[in-house]
């Protein structure tokens, strides 16, 4: 207690002395509206993820972009000294719940790419309205942002600012066309054919794996949401559930079928044995170096990626293998529907005790222009990049990679080169990927986007959702392992237990707020 | 008797440092009573009674990690609570002196590694299709036997692998207790002509109960507090029913956007119950041995 | 003699037992340190388990090569040593009087303590009590608010009544002071257990990294661990890069992973080896005394 007081009488004492203070400068400056007379120098502080990932000799605070930023920022807007506070990557959440309750948060503050979080604030109280200020201060954020801005809305205010996310295709399946071609397979393009492609490559490889599988969102979303049926408005509202960011289709027509599919799969060998174990998909990844798998799907892009480098160093070892890319799974339209991503990125919050709002909202503005946003993710010309075809392609060194490394980072507003166009996005995704693979992954990255189910959201998140979330998030594991890996004659009894159980731990309540969400909604 | 105030003077700076640091803080538990709005602060927090107390206790999920914390934390109790103690008079019996050392600091090894690392090697070393143990079972015609994905032999692995991770780093404290022993009780004894087994049971075990004791009443006060790391980095979607604890329990709490308010009542609520079974233990030990720790 | 072939033959299976449980110790470490020997493609393709596939130094160069690497750990090895120091005297300090039955408010004292070991006020609380006091950016931050750990204390109370009251009596007799008592007879006898809180402090404070996440921002002061944590964190976030839908992250590969873990921890492996004479010079002290 007495400490307590302490303490008041110590800050009573700061307080007062920051009134004289504040006192004596406001005697000095006379307030002047003239254009001409500088303005008081601020700081503005903005988050930036630290990923342990700094090259030696510059670490994320200061490096070649938050220099480049501090002086180029600097000289568009004279009075603003751009300060960067790092935000682990790993438990950033919990950083900046810490950071925002104490008050010490940087005025550009975020941490995830689902509105959880922003959410919460903005009822709490503890983020800044922005809607008017984006208005006056923010042309090129609202110009850039469009839609994407109404993400970021709660009860109709901009409480955060969403990043775009350039390309929003998720996953992409991948085949070994060289055993296809050796077995005299065609190509499958349909679940049946698949599935007869999967048995024949078992019946001639018994040591291989057919359908790659680990117990990742990648692999399981693309077969599982084939199964589900088409729905109408009403039923995607109120059955799917929304755990964390992505939306599950347990409660959905079909879902029971995707598993019993999978099961069959399990019970015949047909995919990998081990998948409940493989949460971190290193095991899938390794098995698919070592050349023993012969589909599989994955988040786009990955398998020809640089790192880790699957397609690289399979070759390595088997040089007559090929990964192609393949859209194997259709639904009972015959679509190869496959969830994608929202068309947002990080949500940037700007706190509300913060004095810097308005200079916040200028620096994100600044980069949301076309101009810096292209510098930073390119680099410069003849040094980072040359021009191949009006496309940017990086030079291939490692100082340009130190260089870059952190690039994605400081451009907030964006994921990626954005030239507004699909085909062209798409162009210089890849221009990063060795010269070999840049057909396929091109052919990857356009499969992503096919069919893509969009995402249902609600304008306020489903409070059970919320408190569930997680938990639910795990039994949704656990009933896939345990329905999955059941004897086909256990098959049923299983798959009504584990789901009686998932209903019990809030499936129902989340079943309930929506429907009762829906009708406000209508 | 006269000099006390030497003993209140030592005394000073520690105590100020529980109040400062310890205590300055602990008005924190009151957000198990509040809606805790992180930007109001713990004090302007609205009050909510015992509404989260509820909450938590309508949970099934809670009462299934609170059965499982107790579970393992009891089998814990018998098999990893006693591996140190006889690792120790193991390492004690042994007679090659730099055989000994070598062997004490090797032991002590796994303590140093992080749990995420050792769930990769354990996954290697136990999966059921691939694992390398059940490969090589599979060579004499053994198995496969799923360590990690079937609760009974989940939990036989969940426990050898804490034993094999603190055994050798828990031998530091008995260690230490042995080395207080008076010598010339071993050589009295070696004199009436005693064997080993004898010396280690009437002069080892007794020279080092008090420590035993003191170890046994702390792990019961803990027997509702489990770490997160064990659980979690061993656990997987199979075990799920076996492997969800309270730690885990209250992480996925914390980790759905800060529920702050049921993260600290499950957490006072585990500090509540520990501190029961801490009482009792001490006041069990007092009574049938003559030694609390209080 | 039979009670020499008796104990012969427990020697040999307590050696053959001791010699198993050696190898499943040290298994892990080799495999790390294998690792981080080998190539990269290696790693991934899963070929590398005891023995390093692809021989090359190039992890260890680069890390060693990483300025802010050597500096964490530096600053890690000076932070240990100060905490460590810090702690055992202030356990010390408490624990001899707790020690003391006779000592008055000894039982209320020890209430107060023993509810902080299951009591906290949480994440947000200390974190801002550790702001308020102007303790963030500053090693202070990381020393102060763990200074004693009360079950350290329990131990070090525990040892400390072990010695026999006929040898502190006397000294008292002969007008020495507690104070006296304390520096002469009961720390010159308590060497063993010294030197197990000692160590226990120190790996502990070389092994934590949860508060340095939260109270140091500037990358100057990062402790080994929270670099490489930060380190193994990022080479299991390869996958959530690619969903965050960044492109151009740098990926830091497997083998730099491992030689960092083995950089990381050698320093604090060191420290038991060296404090194992003080085991034996502890028991000896306590024969002469007595």
């Amino acid at each position: 207690m007495l400490l307590k007081k302490m303490w008041g009488l110590a800050g009573s004492i700061i307080l007062t002395a920051g009134l004289l203070a504040g006192c004596g400068s406001e005697q000095q400056n006379v307030p002047d509206t003239g254009a001409n007379v500088p303005q008081e120098r601020v700081t503005l502080k903005v988050g930036i993820f630290d990923r342990g990932n700094s090259p030696s000799g510059v670490t994320v605070t200061n490096n070649y972009w938050t220099n480049w930023v501090k002086d180029s920022f600097g000289a568009v807007e004279s009075y603003i000294d751009v300060e960067f506070v790092p935000i682990p990557r790993s438990g950033a959440t919990e950083k900046v719940n810490v950071m925002m309750a104490s008050e010490d948060a940087p005025d550009i503050v975020f941490a995830s790419t689902d509105n959880l979080l922003p959410y919460n604030f903005a009822k709490q109280g503890g983020l800044m309205d922005l809607t008017d200020i984006i208005d006056e201060h923010g042309p090129n954020l609202k110009s850039y942002l469009g839609d994407v801005l109404e993400m970021g809305k709660v009860d109709g205010k901009i409480y955060s600012i969403p990043g775009k996310r350039v390309y929003q295709g998720r996953y992409t399946s991948i085949i070994r066309q060289d055993w296809l071609d050796e077995l005299n397979l065609q190509m499958p393009a349909t679940t049946e054919e698949t599935y007869e492609v999967l048995k024949a490559i078992k019946a001639a490889k018994p040591d291989s794996i057919p359908l790659g599988f680990a117990l990742r969102q990648s692999s399981i979303e693309p077969i599982m949401w084939s199964f589900v049926e088409p729905l109408n408005e009403e039923q995607r509202y109120t059955m799917t559930q929304q755990l964390g960011a992505t939306d599950f289709p347990v409660l959905l027509p079909g879902f029971k079928e995707g598993l019993k599919f999978l099961n069959q799969m399990y019970n015949e060998g047909l995919m990998s044995p081990d998948f409940a174990l493989d949460t971190d998909g290193n095991q899938l990844n390794e098995d698919i170096m070592n050349g023993k798998v012969g589909l599989y799907s994955e988040d786009t892009g990955k398998t020809y990626n640089s790192t880790p480098g699957i397609a690289a160093k399979l070759i390595a070892s088997e040089p007559a293998a090929n990964l192609v890319p393949v859209d194997p799974y259709t639904n009972s339209e015959g679509k190869h529907a496959k969830p994608g991503y929202l068309p947002n990125n990080f949500y940037i919050m700007v706190p509300a005790k913060s004095e810097r709002a308005v200079e916040a909202i200028k620096y994100l503005n600044w980069l949301a222009s076309e101009e810096v946003m292209n510098t930073i993710l390119n680099g410069t010309e003849g040094q980072d990049y040359n021009l191949v075809d009006g496309v940017p392609q990086r030079i291939d060194s490692q100082e340009v990679a130190d260089r870059m490394y952190n690039a994605g980072d400081i451009e907030l507003m964006t994921s990626a080169v954005d030239y507004g166009n699909a085909e062209m996005n798409r162009k210089a995704m890849v221009s990063s990927v060795a010269e070999q693979f840049r057909a396929r992954a091109e052919k990857s990255y356009e499969i992503g986007e096919t069919d893509t189910l969009n995402q249902i959201r609600f304008p306020d998140p489903i409070e059970a959702e919320i408190k569930y979330g997680a938990i639910l998030g795990d039994l949704y594991n656990e009933m896939l392992v345990k329905v999955v890996m059941a004897s086909p004659q256990d098959f049923d009894a299983t798959y009504t237990s584990m789901m009686d159980q998932y209903m019990k731990s809030g499936g129902q309540k989340i079943l309930d707020e929506r429907i009762q969400a829906y009708a406000a909604l209508k | 008797m006269r000099l006390n105030w030497q003993l209140y003077m030592l005394l000073a700076l520690p105590l100020s440092f529980f109040i400062i640091f310890r205590y300055g803080s602990m008005y924190g538990v009151i957000i198990a009573f509040k809606e805790y709005n992180i930007f109001q602060g713990v004090m302007k927090s609205p009050w909510s009674g015992l509404d989260t107390f509820r909450q938590i206790f309508a949970m099934d999920n809670f009462w299934n990690s609170l059965k499982n914390t107790f579970l393992l934390n009891f089998l814990d109790l018998i098999v990893s609570f006693p591996a140190p103690i006889l690792l120790a008079l193991n390492l004690n019996e042994l007679r090659l002196s730099l055989f000994k050392r070598f062997a004490q600091t090797v032991l002590y090894l796994p303590h140093f590694i992080s749990w995420v690392i050792i769930g990769g090697i354990v996954y290697q070393v136990f999966a059921t299709n691939n694992g390398f143990l059940n490969e090589m079972l599979g060579a004499l015609g053994i198995g496969p036997i799923p360590f990690l994905t079937n609760p009974g032999t989940w939990l036989i692995t969940y426990l050898l692998v804490g034993v094999w991770q603190s055994a050798g780093w828990g031998t530091i404290i008995y260690l230490a207790a042995i080395t207080s022993i008076n010598p010339e009780l071993y050589e009295a004894a070696a004199m009436d002509g005693a064997t080993r087994i004898r010396r280690m049971w009437n002069i080892t075990l007794p020279g080092i109960a008090p420590t035993i004791i003191l170890m046994l009443i702390i792990k019961v006060g803990d027997i509702v507090q489990i770490g997160f790391d064990r659980p979690y980095v061993l656990g997987n979607a199979s075990v799920g029913d076996t492997s969800r604890v309270l730690s885990t329990f209250v992480y996925q709490l914390g980790m759905t956007s800060g529920q702050f308010s049921m993260a600290a009542a499950v957490g006072l609520f585990q500090s509540v119950v520990g501190l029961v079974f801490l009482f009792g233990a001490n006041a069990l030990a007092r009574r049938w041995t003559g030694r609390g720790i209080f | 003699m039979n009670l020499n072939d008796q104990s012969v033959a427990a020697q040999a299976t307590i050696r053959v037992f001791m010699i198993i449980a050696i190898f499943l110790c040290l298994a892990p470490f080799v495999h790390i340190f294998a690792l981080s020997l080998s190539s990269n493609s290696a790693i991934l393709s899963g070929k590398v388990s005891l023995l390093p596939v692809d021989f090359n130094l190039s992890a260890y160069k680069q890390v060693l090569g990483d300025a802010s690497m050597i500096r964490s750990l530096l600053y890690s090895i000076v932070l240990t040593v100060s905490y460590t120091l810090f702690a055992l005297l202030m356990t010390i300090a408490a624990a001899f009087p707790l020690s003391k039955d006779k000592l008055k408010g000894r039982k209320q004292m020890m209430v107060l303590i023993i509810v902080t070991m299951f009591f906290s006020g949480g994440p947000i609380p200390e974190y801002m009590l550790v702001k308020e006091l102007g303790l963030t950016n500053t090693m202070w931050s990381l020393i102060l608010p763990i200074l004693i750990n009360p079950f350290f204390l329990m131990i070090m109370i525990t040892f400390f009544r072990a010695i026999p009251t006929a040898l502190l009596e006397a000294s008292e007799m002969d007008g020495a002071g507690h104070l006296r008592s304390l520096l002469q007879i009961v720390l010159p006898m308590s060497l063993p257990v010294l030197a197990t809180i000692g160590l226990f402090y120190a790996v502990g404070r070389w092994n934590g990294f949860m508060d340095s996440l939260y109270y140091i921002t500037d990358p100057k002061q990062f402790p080994i661990q929270l670099k490489l944590y930060q380190i193994v964190q990022n080479s299991m976030t390869n996958d959530t890069t690619i969903t965050e839908g960044t492109q151009y992250i740098k990926i830091l590969p497997e083998s730099i992973k491992s030689a960092s873990i083995m950089l990381a921890t050698a320093p604090i492996l060191l420290v038991y080896p060296w404090l194992q004479r003080y085991f034996i010079a502890g028991s000896q002290v306590g024969a002469v005394k007595e």
